[in-house]
């Protein structure tokens, strides 16, 4: 039986429709799980938490939804060993509960995804992901070549990675950059990063390496009629580009 | 513009005279707030309505024309299913100039509401703005530039619709009245459309109101944009504006299209419509009379933010985020749980909640009741039933200038390499990037052609399937300046031109009239004038204007209005995304060539504004030879021989051909132009074509008017004579100037 990713839906989520929608187009069995019904979210093998304004960013993006009761089984199902994946609200919202980079004994936040600098306004760029860990040493990334370029969209106005030189310093020494912002052709400068982020940091994976938060959107490149210029094939509507993250996703899920 | 005896509405003495006279007595407060709002221009279009019944509202590929929340056209079939394209297009110019952020952000929320409210998915948003003088960074005026821009930003970006389209000018005629035009797109199964009446059999079915509670937000909202601002009354106006909440609309559309299929599941038809000017009052009575009934509404049984608030207040109040339903008695029970349980409304902000708030009567009478008092009772037809203002205008005088008679300025080499970045840097021209780059373009994952990268942003429409839908807007103020009915016309020949830049066919246009004051003959005669321009325009090119909106009194108190604004958008069908023209140079020795752009005109020009020579004239629009380079660039985009196309817009024809070297240059493709042809710096409407095959293009041109220009070429160069700039150089004098604006 193929197992199940739930895709939940916070008050505030905007992304939920083309997360699901890629997850099947990449062959994973996903659904919508709304807040109303967060009590069924223990049954699920996976959850990827999609892109929005959990909660209306109040506080701080992700502050209010890491304390929402969907995350209970988010949280009891990352601390059991299963997958993860949060992507921009998502990535700000398993920061704020502590799963990533989750460097301490206790599960705290130990690092924010803030206010973009030097303009603290909302970004929409288009940007690489450029993967700078051993493939392995997370699971959704496990099937990616070293190095992978990813594509996708960077489209947020608190996606700069904050935290204090101590808990940078471990999650570099801990392994904890999955990946940095870059060009199409790699090079990662200063230019690629679009939002003033520490360290170039576009998304971060836990010490287990069941947990990835990224905090630009593959899926809104994930098809190629969303990028006509690079398609892969000539079905405009077969996945390509950021959805090899997604399909190293599911074929995480798979194996797990 | 208020009546001094009633200084609290803006009735005319003539007007409330007729409303005592059809009473038989002095209405009561309530009623008198009433007809204040639902007789203003904005509800009513008294002075416009007359003039626009004018415009071409059928052709082949019209769902639904106007007169609903929002006009339909055909997109497509798909799957045994036919799929059309909603679409609404408004102002929301007063609100914004006053409080900015709110003032553009509840017009994105009103808008969004207009097309929900069709029974679609809502799934674009596009803005054209026009603002004052932005140079000084303490004038109010820049604070309404950057104030709309964050307004539209945090509203779309968090409901998680894409803003693909918009433009943005800057004019000092402007200072006193920004333009906020917003257009917002939806998708639809033709079989499956709401509509913004009450249906047949309605008789004794429920109102039920959903949304945020009612607060005295807003109240007079209607009446405020159908007056002529006053810097000094601004502060007083503020209480006028609404208080937009995108985190309450995120759910409520959710909550809407688990509605949507609760409904189908149970074949029931629905009236549902958008709470907008008037508030409760005039929606309910709109959607009621609309179906030939009366309505019953009970003001104890609306959700209140504040206890006390008077009862005009609540009946004609224009809080955000609320909708009316109609629906049969036995399925309230279950749509209310949807939004009340289900989606939690009343966890999600204070006191929202869906619940029923009156009944829909075989009566043919409006009543509303407070406190066990009957507060309004009036006939229901003589209020939402159209009133007329026959107001005098002076008609416009036509030019008909032909290429023939206008002079082009000869310019050397020297100059135009001299001349080339100043216009690539001119407000109007430069890159809009620093501004849209605020804007989502991307969310729910179906952009094709982000905002910004082409001349039209595309959209995959429907999931699964290929159909896709390209959206663009037009209106240069520069030409509304100089001749109204020219402006009219060539805003819907460049929202048209546009769109088939992408390789989309035209289906449908809606238009936003944004004008001086009506009761001033020349500023009347404005409106009139441009009406006839549409109206031209569409008929030549056989489209029709499913949808629109009239700004009026957009004149400040020291007498001086906006250039006349006809803003139009335009909707393209696209059978296959896949087959999109994508913007940008595509390959090194590919063939430019420039189609259309014949006529050397020079007025309303970048370029003379530039020289400061500008002259009066806009030239004749050539309708034949456009039917011919529109038929020309479908066959030859059929024929697969077309690399890239821009339109020749703000900036002519240079401009077009660096616009497609930088659209290349941001997805990693250096290459050049070498100019061989004449190009230069005039604006009428054109492609610039790139091809692959030069005999084959030349083939197909037969009558149409086509020039070779140049050449793609391998390095970033471009080569103008013996002359050769660098691309990044002029990238770096088109990229930067708004940034100063928009950090």
């Amino acid at each position: 039986m193929s197992r199940r990713i739930a895709v939940p839906v916070f008050p505030g989520t905007n992304s939920e429709d083309e997360t699901v929608r890629l997850l099947r187009d990449c062959g994973g069995d996903a659904r919508l799980v709304h807040w109303s019904q967060a009590e069924t979210l223990g049954g699920y093998d996976a959850y990827v938490l999609s892109g929005g304004f959990a909660y209306e960013d109040r506080i701080r993006a992700g502050a209010i939804a890491a304390h929402d009761r969907i995350m209970d089984f988010v949280i009891e199902g990352a601390e059991r060993g299963k997958l993860v994946f949060g992507i921009c609200n998502g990535a700000q919202i398993v920061l704020e509960a502590g799963l990533v980079p989750g460097t301490g004994p206790i599960r705290r936040p130990t690092a924010a995804f803030t206010d973009n600098a030097p303009a603290a306004h909302f970004v929409c760029r288009h940007v690489y992901l450029k993967l700078t860990i051993e493939p392995s040493r997370c699971a959704i990334t496990a099937s990616l070549p070293s190095s992978a370029l990813i594509p996708a969209w960077a489209a947020h106005g608190e996606g700069r990675l904050a935290a204090s030189d101590e808990h940078l310093r471990e999650i570099v020494d801990g392994g904890h950059m999955a990946f940095v912002y870059a060009h199409a052709d790699g090079v990662a400068d200063e230019r690629a990063v679009p939002n003033g982020s520490a360290l170039g940091c576009a998304g971060l994976v836990n010490r287990a390496g069941n947990v990835l938060a990224i905090m630009p959107h593959p899926e809104r490149d994930a098809w190629n009629f969303n990028h006509l210029d690079r398609r892969t094939g000539s079905n405009a509507l077969a996945p390509s580009g950021g959805a090899v993250l997604f399909e190293s996703f599911v074929r995480a899920v798979e194996r797990a | 513009m208020v009546n001094d005896a009633r200084p609290d509405v803006a009735l005319r003495d003539d007007e409330l005279a007729l409303i005592a006279r059809r009473l038989g007595r002095e209405p009561t407060p309530v009623e008198l707030h009433a007809f204040d709002a639902q007789w203003s221009e904005h509800c009513s279009y008294k002075s416009s309505r007359h003039h626009l019944k004018k415009l071409p509202t059928s052709a082949a590929d019209v769902v639904l024309g106007p007169g609903e929340d929002s006009g339909i056209v055909h997109l497509g079939e798909y799957d045994g299913e036919r799929y059309g394209i909603v679409v609404a297009h408004e102002s929301h110019n007063h609100p914004s100039q006053v409080v900015p952020f709110e003032g553009a952000a509840t017009g994105i929320g009103g808008i969004v509401r207009d097309v929900l409210c069709m029974g679609a998915e809502v799934i674009a948003v596009a803005d054209p703005l026009r603002f004052g003088r932005v140079d000084n960074p303490d004038s109010h005026q820049r604070s309404v530039a950057v104030g709309v821009v964050d307004g539209i930003g945090a509203y779309g970006n968090a409901i998680g619709v894409p803003n693909i389209a918009g433009d943005v000018y800057f004019d000092e005629r402007f200072d006193d009245n920004c333009l906020v035009n917003v257009v917002a797109l939806g998708v639809v199964k033709e079989s499956e459309i709401v509509h913004s009446h009450a249906p047949p059999d309605a008789d004794g079915w429920d109102i039920v109101l959903v949304g945020k509670a009612t607060d005295p937000s807003g109240f007079g909202g209607a009446s405020f944009s159908s007056v002529t601002l006053d810097a000094a009354d601004a502060d007083a106006n503020k209480g006028a504006v609404q208080v937009p909440d995108p985190f309450l609309k995120n759910v409520l559309m959710r909550a809407t299209y688990r509605v949507f299929a609760l409904l189908r599941e149970r074949g029931v038809r629905a009236g549902f419509k958008d709470l907008g000017a008037g508030g409760i009052m005039g929606c309910s009575a709109e959607i009621a009379s609309s179906g030939g009934y009366g309505a019953d509404v009970n003001l104890d049984e609306v959700n209140v933010a504040l206890d006390g608030m008077a009862p005009e207040v609540i009946a004609v109040g224009e809080t955000q985020e609320r909708l009316l339903w109609v629906l049969p008695p036995d399925v309230t029970p279950a749509v209310l749980a949807t939004y009340n349980q289900e989606f939690s409304l009343p966890q999600i902000a204070y006191n929202a909640r869906a619940g029923v708030v009156g009944r829909v009567t075989a009566e043919k009478r409006y009543v509303l009741r407070h406190r066990g008092r009957i507060v309004m009772d009036v006939d229901i037809d003589f209020l939402t039933g159209s009133i007329k203002d026959e107001l005098p205008y002076e008609p416009m005088p036509e030019h008909t200038l032909r290429d023939a008679d206008l002079v082009y300025p000869a310019l050397s080499t020297d100059e135009i390499v001299e001349l080339f970045p100043k216009v690539l840097a001119h407000r109007d021209v430069c890159s809009r990037e620093p501004l849209y780059r605020r804007y989502d373009a991307v969310v729910r994952g179906r952009t094709v052609i982000p905002r910004g990268a082409s001349d039209a942003g595309v959209l995959a429409a429907v999931p699964g399937s290929l159909l896709g839908v390209a959206l663009a807007v037009a209106g240069n103020p520069r030409y509304g300046r100089l001749d109204p009915r020219r402006a009219a016309e060539l805003a819907v020949v460049d929202a048209v031109c546009k769109v088939a830049a992408t390789g989309a066919r035209p289906v449908g246009l809606t238009d936003c009239l944004n004008f001086g004051n009506p009761r001033k003959a020349e500023q009347y005669g404005q409106m009139i004038a441009a009406i006839e321009g549409l109206d031209r325009s569409a008929r030549e090119l056989g489209l029709a204007f499913v949808s629109g909106n009239v700004s009026l009194y957009n004149e400040s108190k020291s007498g001086s209005a906006i250039p006349a604004s006809p803003i139009v958008a335009c909707i393209g069908a696209i059978e296959d995304v896949g087959r999109t023209i994508t913007p940008g140079l595509k390959r090194a020795g590919n063939a430019l060539f420039v189609l259309g752009n014949f006529s050397p005109g020079f007025g309303g020009t970048v370029f003379a504004e530039i020289l400061g020579t500008d002259d009066d004239f806009l030239p004749l629009v050539e309708y034949e030879r456009l039917r011919m380079e529109l038929e020309l660039l479908r066959a030859a985009h059929a024929a697969r021989i077309v690399a890239s196309c821009t339109f020749v817009a703000d900036g002519g024809t240079l401009t077009a051909l660096a616009r497609a070297a930088f659209a290349a240059r941001r997805v990693g493709r250096d290459l050049g132009v070498e100019v061989s042809g004449e190009a230069l710096f005039d604006e009428t409407p054109g492609f610039v074509v790139e091809t692959n095959d030069v005999a084959r293009f030349t083939e197909l041109a037969g009558d149409a008017t086509v020039r070779r220009v140049g050449s793609v070429s391998k390095t970033a160069h471009f080569a103008i004579d013996d002359e050769t700039l660098h691309v990044a150089d002029l990238y770096a004098a088109w990229s930067k100037p708004l940034a100063e604006i928009y950090p």
